[in-house]
């Protein structure tokens, strides 16, 4: 979940209520939300918040969301904006794979170091969520007074052109470098390029923003020297590349609604799109329709339309009271309860659906404001066949003595297969095809266990120094490549269980066997068999009501030093449902 | 007065003038001085005998002590052979020193090296020079031996002591000394005379079927003292902890779930209105496993799952501006929640299409690709409950949860309004540690959404929850390391230690 930095003074500053102390700011964040999670080095409170506001990914999104959760603003909100003079030329030569552009020019801004990191802090958290690590969306912010944008003696505003390059097609100087680049230099040689390489090294051309001098950004990579900004700009451009248009020009406003609430002045730029001029920023409201009934019914309360209003004012939006058509969900008509045509801003990116605006209404309400009830509706409760079978089986092995375990269902193969001297693709217990993890982590996760006697076989290794007899059952899951069915994966339910102790021997291991079979009644028998895990003689397969469902016997030599083991251990393994 | 047989001739033998030793009594009664000091002690505990105990220490020699007490330490016999051969007054190779010892194997090594620290002389480039002042007679260690062989060791240095007791040549040992009196008591049951009660050790079948049972009277045990360590079984506290979960949420009218735990990405995300391209769906966060797609997934539920992805639900829905492809979502994976199964319910796959009134739950197996550390584990229980029905609010909801968790003794629950992309409103539950009571986070909710909903067939309300176990588990126990629960790093000690909660 998305964590922000902010300072408190400085969201006291930006709410306007310095009377706030900072447990007061924390409660009243909580409502919102955002949970303090620990501060920084710098005193700054960390927020971690869930990814949909990501409007409050700087401190100026939140203290926008506090001063009208405070009541100190209402309603919607959208900054002016002065004409385009700029514009941002779509080349042809763009990469298919990036089409999409956005931007604004930003004046009149005054960046001090707190306003600087937070608009850099504000960029990377944008990156790392709505841009998909800057795969769908990445930002660019310039210092516009290092841009050339008139033609000389040419027509028309300055302009700069988003346009694909050849990997060694020109050269820049990137930030953080002294020398001039070409792109694939950059994602070769530069330790940011190396970083977000894989995200253009397929192209056959790589996104290229230029200017009348040249080069001055390779998104969604690295920016330009030339352009970088410091606390002494005081006029940016703001460019957005990526996948998708709605996506950056969302990413676009987010950035446009912290900068305005510095005191920046938003001039639009317009994007010409070979087939089609667009003005950005895109600051339109949208609307949606939220009935009256549809909020009583998610809160569980009755509400008067004008307290109804008031709260979706106080969430940042204006609802426009009309009369309703819709019928309650019992069918009944409620020409009396209204419906609201809600007004969004544009910096909202999580509606998608009415209800995302009820849940703003419940949340300037406050939930924790309701009175909790329990649901008046009868049901029957009652356990699965499955799990009723597998606690009856674990009473009894309990019953004889077993210590019940709870291992992993993911193992190795060498765990699973090698150290238990059994191969993958036989018909011995635990020699059923590996269903393997595509990409592991950990070498010690590989696969689903064929079998748990692995796992048990590992616990005994683990525990030498404890005191002995260790008799251990588990009843788990073990799973099996099948391409029959639906899944791929076989899944069933095994008994495992192991006696170490210095006399164990296969009747031991037998014995309690048949004591489990006789508490379900089950018809148990056992012929000779080979199992590679076991002493040739001493092991037997399990015939369960007819049908072969496992092995008993005492493990081989082998596979005890193998496990630094020094006495001996009988063990039997079945499937759970041969005990139905 | 009437008393076991031993006791009596404890009594008999003890003095009231004269302290007599466990093993003296022993000597006399002809007893085991196990039964003397039962005897002892039931006897002191009637009043008739006053014991007193004193802690002494003993010195043993051990195997390799005797033999140099008989023998003699190497290094003196290695000084010996040294004098013999003149390294008083040249060196001597000290080959020939050590042939001429007749030391052998290990012994070489602890007559060098005693030798130079008691300076019976020096070895310098292998060979040895004896100090002619030494004095072997006089030697603490040799004669420490020698006095405790002959069992006279009182007089013995402490530091000696503990030089020998390094070298592994003696054994020491504490053990009480206890002597008995007898009491005014004592003097005077034993001058109205003392009987022996005829008693039996173990009641036998022939006892019983005799009916001599009657007659005779039973030795008692020291009822006090420690009996034998066993252990039973147990099941294992992470399935308690479950199977209590289960036994309140049975109780509470909830129906228990099952499914598969490697299954399709539709199942596991698609159904809940996860775009694809969600940060928690790629290949770092689940695992993927290496098999061809699921084939068989009702065709129009997919499409209705694809349409609410791309256009939303309902009049005013919007969709997600995100790719959705039908390969993604047959690919298999293992689940990351087991809200896999809610899914499979609600759309009727499971079992059959389902009318409201309805609540399930499952308390099953999860596997998220965290990093291992003491609190995340690769994979791990979530309980996961959803309640059905056609008109719930927020209310119903946060009613629900008070009262499961008030089943764990956490209450003044607090709802923290939160995102998921499945549920809308969503809340984080927050309770206070029983213990501690920190405000910690006990798990997540919401009401599911439309665009969850209504592609499953579902048309009324559906709030939902999940929960780590293990961390209830945690919140309960007090554990610090998951891992020594569950999984085969698990102690079984703390296993088979841990006090049952109920």
């Amino acid at each position: 979940m998305p964590v922000v930095d902010v300072d408190p003074d400085e969201l006291r500053r930006l709410t306007g209520h310095e009377e706030k102390d900072d447990d007061e700011l924390k409660e009243d964040l909580f409502a919102l939300g955002l949970e303090y999670e620990g501060e920084t080095e710098a005193g700054e409170m960390q927020l971690e918040f869930g990814p949909d506001r990501l409007d409050r990914l700087s401190v100026e999104g939140v203290a926008r969301s506090l001063r009208y959760q405070y009541g100190d603003d209402r309603g919607v909100y959208v900054p002016d904006t002065n004409d385009a003079d700029w514009t941002i030329a779509v080349d042809e030569s763009v990469p298919d794979e990036r089409p999409y552009v956005t931007g604004a020019v930003v004046r009149g801004v005054d960046l001090d170091d707190d306003a600087l990191d937070s608009l850099i802090q504000l960029q990377e958290k944008l990156h790392a969520t709505m841009g998909r690590k800057r795969a769908k969306g990445a930002i660019g912010i310039h210092d516009l007074t290092m841009l050339k944008g008139e033609v000389p003696g040419g027509e028309g505003g300055p302009t700069i052109t988003y346009r694909g390059v050849a990997p060694d097609g020109d050269r820049f100087v990137p930030l953080d470098a002294d020398a001039e680049m070409t792109p694939a230099d950059v994602l070769e040689d530069h330790p940011t390029g190396r970083t977000y390489a894989s995200l253009v090294e397929e192209y056959d051309r790589y996104p290229a923003i230029y200017d009348e001098i040249g080069l001055f950004s390779f998104p969604p990579v690295i920016n330009g020297r030339r352009t970088e900004v410091s606390t002494g700009s005081r006029e940016l451009f703001v460019e957005l590349t990526g996948t998708d248009q709605w996506t950056i020009d969302r990413m676009c406003n987010i950035v446009c609604y912290a900068l305005d609430a510095r005191g920046a002045t938003i001039e639009r730029v317009d994007v010409d799109y070979p087939d089609g001029t667009l003005s950005r920023p895109d600051f339109d409201v949208e609307e949606k329709t939220v009935d009256h009934a549809q909020i009583e019914r998610m809160l569980g309360v009755d509400l008067d339309p004008e307290t109804a209003v008031d709260l979706f004012e106080r969430s940042g939006l204006d609802a426009e009271s009309e009369a309703s058509e819709t019928p309650r969900k019992d069918g009944e008509a409620v020409d009396d309860a209204p419906a609201y045509e809600v007004s969004i801003p544009p910096y909202r990116v999580d509606v998608l659906h009415p209800y995302d605006l009820v849940d703003d209404v419940g949340r300037a309400y406050g939930f924790n404001e309701l009175d909790p009830r329990y649901p008046d509706v009868a049901t029957v409760g009652g356990r699965h066949d499955r799990s009723k079978l597998e606690d009856a089986a674990r009473r009894s092995l309990v019953g004889l003595g077993f210590e019940d375990l709870l291992n992993f269902h993911m193992i190795s193969e060498e765990e699973n297969y090698d150290r238990m001297r059994v191969e993958p693709g036989t018909d011995a217990v635990g020699g059923g095809d590996p269903v393997t993890i595509t990409e592991p982590y950990s070498e010690d996760y590989t696969m689903l266990r064929t079998w748990a006697l692995p796992s048990l076989m590992m616990v005994l290794e683990n525990n030498t120094h404890r005191a002995y007899p260790q008799d251990l059952a588990e009843i788990g899951l073990a799973a099996e490549r099948d391409d029959d069915e639906n899944t791929r994966v076989a899944e069933h339910r095994t008994v495992a269980a192991v006696l170490a102790r210095h006399d164990a021997t296969y009747e031991d291991a037998k014995a309690r066997l048949a004591a489990l079979c006789a508490d379900f009644d089950a018809d148990l028998r056992t012929p000779r068999t080979d199992h590679p895990a076991f002493i040739g003689g001493r092991v037997a397969e399990v015939v369960v009501d007819g049908d072969a469902v496992g092995v008993v016997g005492e493990l081989h030599p082998e596979v005890l030093v193998e496990h630094d083991l020094e006495l001996p251990v009988a063990a039997f393994e079945l499937r759970l449902d041969a005990l139905k | 007065m009437q008393l076991p047989e031993s006791q009596v001739a404890v009594l008999n033998a003890a003095s009231a003038t004269e302290e007599q030793t466990i093993e003296r009594l022993a000597e006399v009664t002809d007893l085991e001085p196990e039964t003397v000091t039962g005897a002892v002690f039931d006897l002191r505990d009637d009043g008739l005998l006053a014991v007193e105990e004193r802690v002494e220490e003993t010195v043993e020699l051990t195997e390799e002590g005797e033999l140099y007490a008989d023998d003699a330490l190497p290094e003196l016999r290695l000084y010996d052979a040294a004098v013999e051969l003149g390294a008083d007054e040249a060196a001597v190779p000290m080959g020939q020193v050590v042939g001429a010892s007749g030391l052998e194997g290990p012994r070489v090594d602890i007559a060098l090296s005693n030798f130079a620290r008691k300076g019976y002389g020096s070895i310098d480039d292998g060979e040895v020079v004896a100090d002619a002042d030494a004095d072997p007679e006089a030697d603490a260690e040799a004669r420490a031996l020698e006095a405790i062989a002959a069992g006279d060791d009182v007089d013995v240095e402490p530091a000696t002591l503990d030089r020998l007791e390094s070298r592994g040549l003696v054994v020491r040992d504490e053990h009480t000394v206890r002597s008995v009196t007898l009491t005014d008591a004592g003097v005077t049951a034993l001058m109205e005379g003392v009987e022996v009660a005829e008693t039996v050790d173990r009641l036998t079948p022939e006892l019983l079927t005799s009916g001599e049972w009657r007659d005779v009277e039973f030795t008692e045990y020291n009822v006090e003292a420690d009996a034998p360590e066993i252990r039973g079984g147990r099941t294992h506290i992470l399935r308690q902890t479950a199977d209590r979960v289960k036994d309140v949420l049975v109780g509470m009218g909830f129906e228990e779930m099952e499914g598969p735990h490697a299954d399709a990405e539709f199942w596991i995300n698609d159904c809940l209105f996860m775009p694809q391209d969600h940060p928690a769906r790629t290949h770092w966060d689940q695992f993927a496993l290496d098999v061809p797609p699921m084939e068989d997934i009702p065709d129009e539920l997919l499409e209705r799952v694809a349409d609410a992805h791309r256009n939303g639900v309902g009049a005013d829905g919007d969709g997600y501006r995100s790719p959705w492809t039908e390969e993604v979502a047959r690919e298999i994976d293992l689940r990351g929640h087991t809200t896999s199964l809610s899914m499979r319910y609600l759309s009727g796959f499971a079992q059959g299409e389902l009318d409201p009134p309805q609540r399930f739950f499952s308390v099953e197996k999860v596997y998220r690709n965290d990093t291992l550390d003491p609190t995340h584990l690769l994979e791990f229980f979530q309980i996961e409950g959803w309640v059905m029905a056609e008109d719930l609010s927020v209310r119903d909801l946060m009613g629900t949860f008070e009262e499961f968790y008030n089943q764990f003794g956490i209450t003044d629950l607090q709802f923290k309004p939160h995102y998921n992309p499945y549920t809308e409103p969503s809340f984080e539950l927050f309770g206070h540690h029983p213990e501690t009571g920190e405000l910690i986070e006990i798990g997540n909710s919401g009401m599911f959404r439309e665009e969850v909903l209504r592609p499953l067939g579902v048309d009324c309300d559906v709030m939902a929850w999940g929960l780590a176990l293990e961390r209830l588990l945690m919140l309960i126990y007090g554990f610090e390391d998951i891992r020594d629960v569950h999984g085969t790093l698990c102690d079984l000690e703390l296993l088979r230690e841990t006090e049952v909660l109920h």
